[in-house]
């Protein structure tokens, strides 16, 4: 699902650099990714879901060289196979959370709105426990269910591989459970790949593997 | 590109951030609408103008503002215009170099202005009867489409002048005239005119009046003799005038004194070809205290001057409308740079870079292309109400 092979990256003008020899996720796996802050965790992530382009290397996701596809098809790539979580939820603040959870139906061709779309929309807001606020604008709910519904998102388009970085971050230990429940869940029900950043050592068993970042990384090709 | 995703998301930022939309349309509205209903405007006013201008050939009238005569002789407005006597008519039409039709154009009727004239008015003007007859009687008028349209009048019904003052001491009495017509209408100032004959114009002004004959009368509603020998009846104030004239009292209606005398506001003349024209042109630029013009001329005068004050404003709408533009650019930068997190969110999604141009550009275009269209549905408002804005600058 994932092969990420003798990748370097580098952030222009910074002298922080990831370097990795061989990386791998096989489809329908699910792995949590591990490391300090700053190891290049999200860095990972970001290369995998074609944010970021290495200075060498290849990122294969589902049999497609990322890195080598145009900006447009890497970003018409990225919506119709990955579902993104980011630590920062990455919510629109005009949008309403039902809007927001539907809006990669509505930047690009590739994927078509329909009522189906909505019912999955309110099963995974129920689902997650923000079924309630999904008349509201983000401003109006708390970080965890701004989390949630970043969550949702990612989930809605059903993609073969989800990226979330640090998904539970934000939320108490009895909700922590409910969302990795919900995307590991939903993960195996759909058939797709996870690829998880935590740093709560009490999810870890609830995956099929723990990778530490620093450990894949080449000898002389860190910070 | 997802066109209707584009849509959809630009539409609710803008319904999210509607004051500031709303304030951006009506900055750019005005912007493209003032210039444009100024120009509207004022092309509407000088087509009319000039439309009944150019076909007047001559106005005479007493000395005084030209302009004035102009607006009394063919839009029936200024009725505080210095007369002239009917002498002054009659000796221009006597003259042989034109035909001459009176208009006394003073009184009025609620907002309608009375015009007493002859009947010669109505050829020159082409004014059909669209129901009902022409004058042929004191007391009768004939009212114009707009006129009949607002008070729901057809012949038969009755009209009542105004009177020139609440309290008029002169006892100039509202008289009550039978409509005896209807103009078929001709978008012109007759549209809003009631027509009477000249004499039962002057009996709306008081000149002339109506009362029942003075031998019959009381003795204690007549006045003593002026001096031993005096024979002439004169009566007083307790005399009831006629506020109607009727076929039975119709004969009973008289003026004092000579109506050569009697007051017109001006004189539409009509000369039969160029060089009477100048000749009649040559006698009124010497007789003192009257005036010759061609109402033309004073349009022409009148908006060579109103262009050069458009020329001016247009010149500051403009100023103003490029700093409105920049401004609005500035606000649209402003607004880019607030959202570069949101397209950066939306760039981490996967929306395509066509998408995120489109919606970069969703909010300017949208914008330019709702005030272009309030505007141009501002400048249809007021093509609509012209006749009604025209009228009230002409009033």
């Amino acid at each position: 699902m994932i092969r990420c092979k003798k990748i370097d990256f580098r952030y222009p003008g910074e002298s922080f650099q990831l370097s990795i020899d061989d990386f791998f996720v096989g489809k329908g796996e699910t792995v949590a990714l591990i490391g300090p802050s700053g190891c290049g965790k999200t860095t990972l992530m970001n290369l995998i879901s074609g944010i970021l382009t290495p200075a060498e290397g290849s990122v294969t996701v589902n049999g497609v060289l990322v890195n080598e596809l145009a900006v447009a098809a890497r970003q018409r790539f990225r919506l119709a196979k990955i579902g993104l979580v980011p630590q920062n939820f990455e919510l629109l603040d005009y949008l309403t959370i039902r809007e927001n959870i539907l809006v990669p139906f509505h930047i690009g061709a590739e994927l078509r709105f329909s009522e189906e779309m909505g019912e999955r929309c309110e099963d995974l807001a129920e689902r997650a426990g923000i079924a309630a606020q999904l008349d509201k604008f983000p401003r109006q709910l708390s970080q965890g269910e701004r989390q949630r519904a970043a969550l949702c998102r990612g989930l809605v388009t059903s993609p073969p591989l989800l990226l979330a970085d640090e998904p539970t971050g934000n939320l108490d230990p009895d909700n922590q459970d409910k969302i990795v429940s919900l995307l590991l869940g939903e993960a195996a029900r759909i058939g797709a790949s996870v690829l998880m950043i935590t740093h709560d050592p009490l999810l870890l068993p609830r995956f099929g593997r723990v990778v530490e970042v620093g450990k894949l990384r080449r000898r002389g090709g860190g910070a | 590109m997802n066109g209707s995703g584009v849509l959809y998301l630009g539409l609710r930022y803008l319904r999210r951030n509607r004051v500031k939309t709303l304030l951006l349309l009506a900055a750019f509205t005005l912007v493209w609408l003032l210039p444009a209903g100024i120009g509207l405007i004022v092309a509407k006013v000088e087509a009319q103008l000039r439309a009944r201008a150019v076909g007047t050939p001559l106005l005479l009238g007493q000395a005084g503002s030209p302009l004035e005569l102009v607006f009394n002789g063919l839009y029936f407005t200024k009725p505080e215009l210095a007369t002239l006597p009917l002498r002054e008519v009659e000796a221009a039409a006597e003259s042989g170099f034109a035909q001459v039709i009176p208009i006394h154009a003073r009184q009025s009727a609620g907002t309608h202005r009375i015009v007493g004239t002859t009947l010669d008015y109505f050829d020159f003007r082409r004014l059909e009867i669209q129901d009902g007859r022409q004058l042929l009687r004191l007391g009768e008028c004939v009212v114009g489409a707009g006129v009949a349209e607002k008070n729901e009048l057809a012949p038969g019904d009755a009209v009542i002048s105004t009177p020139g003052t609440l309290f008029d001491l002169a006892g100039v009495y509202p008289l009550k005239m039978t409509v005896v017509g209807v103009l078929a209408p001709t978008a012109s100032p007759d549209d809003e005119a009631i027509f009477v004959d000249l004499k039962t114009a002057w009996i709306i002004e008081g000149l002339g009046h109506g009362h029942d004959e003075a031998e019959a009368l009381d003795e204690d509603q007549k006045l003593a003799p002026a001096s031993p020998g005096d024979t002439a009846v004169r009566l007083n104030a307790s005399v009831v005038e006629y506020n109607e004239i009727t076929p039975e009292n119709a004969e009973r209606f008289h003026f004092h004194g000579d109506t050569a005398d009697y007051p017109v506001t001006a004189a539409i003349v009509i000369p039969p070809d160029d060089r009477k024209a100048a000749l009649l042109k040559g006698r009124y630029t010497k007789a003192g205290g009257l005036q010759l013009i061609s109402p033309a001329g004073e349009m022409d005068e009148l908006f060579a001057t109103v262009f050069r004050v458009q020329r001016f404003v247009l010149g500051l709408l403009l100023a103003i409308g490029l700093a409105t533009l920049v401004i609005g650019a500035l606000v649209f930068l402003l607004s880019h740079r607030l959202r570069e997190e949101e397209f950066r969110h939306l760039r981490h999604l996967g929306a395509d870079p066509a998408t995120l141009r489109a919606l970069v550009a969703f909010e300017a275009v949208f914008v330019l292309f709702v005030s272009l269209l309030a505007s141009g549905a501002g400048l249809a408002l007021i093509h609509f109400l012209a006749p009604f804005v025209i009228g009230k600058l002409l009033g």
